[in-house]
């Protein structure tokens, strides 16, 4: 049971990974939690660095040996939440991106095929060609 | 050279209600000579030129086929969906066969596919490789392509036997529901999932691929297939 509540941090950390991967992620409310999560970890940040030790200790209430332990535990975490977030938006970037292609091309191919065949119909309707 | 008295004198094949839809990356080489050999047979075609380097787009214009440009390359499966879509947007269209632009693919095939739709209450015919076997293909190709076939749960469930043909044609309903959304080469597998899923029906009949030391020199590598996996693994998890 030493390890129980670190355990626990990892476990629920990696689901929620899971479950950010299944689950929509650029509504606004999600934003807004991200965004709350970050200043979270300025805020963290800032007292680790002024109270190292604290950081030792809160790691042994965790059942982690060291702070340093801690901190690259949640590193690894924070790297997986980073990695799929920036994965997300890419793909509904490429979404976007391939939509306003297609209209793009498409209305422009409507114009210029037009343009380009109409008359070759024409003329070899009515034989004109040679 | 005559053109209306050819098209006149089709009446029994006539195939004005057929689009080809040719996606082409690169291949200006080519792609004039293949268009020009298909609107023998099929006087509709739209070649989508996917954000080319090369004077592909150029080639297809001296052709009579219509001609779709990606502004940027977006791959295979974007290309496909762009010439769908244009395609669907003609009134008279009511066959759509997806055409390789390497020359790989024979009309003929098309035609036989065509008939098939025409006459059967099929939605889909796919062409595959290995109903007839004709040692065409090349050995290990046809390994990873038979195997992928049969630990592929969508196309064990529709019973094919070569899920990664590119020669298809789908009738206009089948053809407006399809959604491609894997803009690279995942697609193929895309599109089996998603007769899989639909109540459509789908036949299967053999065709001829050749396989020319271009078409070789173009095609899929084998360890592309890692990045087809990893894509569909991919857009499984991430679409619902």
């Amino acid at each position: 049971m030493k390890y129980f509540w670190i355990q626990l941090v990892l476990i629920v950390g990696s689901l929620s990974l899971a479950l950010m991967f299944i689950r929509r992620w650029d509504r606004a409310n999600t934003r807004a939690w991200k965004r709350i999560a970050f200043s979270f970890f300025v805020l963290v940040n800032i007292y680790a660095v002024l109270r190292p030790t604290d950081v030792t200790w809160f790691a042994k209430q965790l059942g982690v040996g060291r702070g340093t332990d801690l901190v690259l535990y949640v590193m690894v975490l924070g790297m997986g939440f980073l990695t799929l977030n920036t994965f997300l938006r890419f793909r509904s970037l490429e979404k976007k991106l391939t939509d306003l292609a297609r209209t793009v091309a498409i209305s422009e191919g409507v114009r210029s095929n037009d343009e380009r065949l109409a008359p070759e119909v024409l003329e070899s309707s009515e034989s004109v060609k040679a | 050279m005559t053109p209306p008295l050819s098209h006149l004198g089709e009446a029994v094949n006539d195939y004005h209600d057929t689009w080809l839809v040719i996606p082409a990356y690169n291949e200006g080489q080519v792609i004039a000579d293949v268009v020009e050999a298909a609107r023998k047979t099929f006087p509709n075609i739209v070649v989508v030129d996917d954000g080319s380097s090369d004077d592909t787009a150029k080639h297809v214009a001296q052709t009579g086929a219509h001609l779709v440009r990606h502004p940027v390359n977006l791959g295979q499966g974007a290309a496909l969906q762009t010439g769908l879509k244009y395609a669907l947007e003609q009134p008279t269209a009511q066959y759509f066969a997806t055409f390789d632009a390497d020359g790989q693919h024979q009309t003929a095939d098309v035609e036989k596919m065509v008939e098939l739709l025409r006459t059967s209450e099929v939605d889909v015919v796919l062409g595959s490789r290995f109903i007839e076997q004709n040692g065409q293909v090349p050995w290990i190709k046809r390994v990873v392509l038979r195997t992928a076939a049969a630990v592929s749960p969508t196309a064990r469930k529709l019973k094919l036997t070569d899920a990664h043909n590119g020669l298809r044609v789908l009738n206009r309903e089948a053809a407006g529901r399809l959604q491609i959304t894997m803009n690279g080469m995942a697609h193929a597998s895309e599109i089996v999932g998603f007769l899989a899923g639909s109540e459509l029906k789908v036949a299967e009949v053999p065709v001829d691929i050749l396989y020319t030391e271009y078409s070789r020199a173009k095609g899929q590598s084998l360890i592309n297939g890692v990045n087809i996996l990893f894509d569909i693994s991919l857009r499984e998890r991430g679409r619902r």
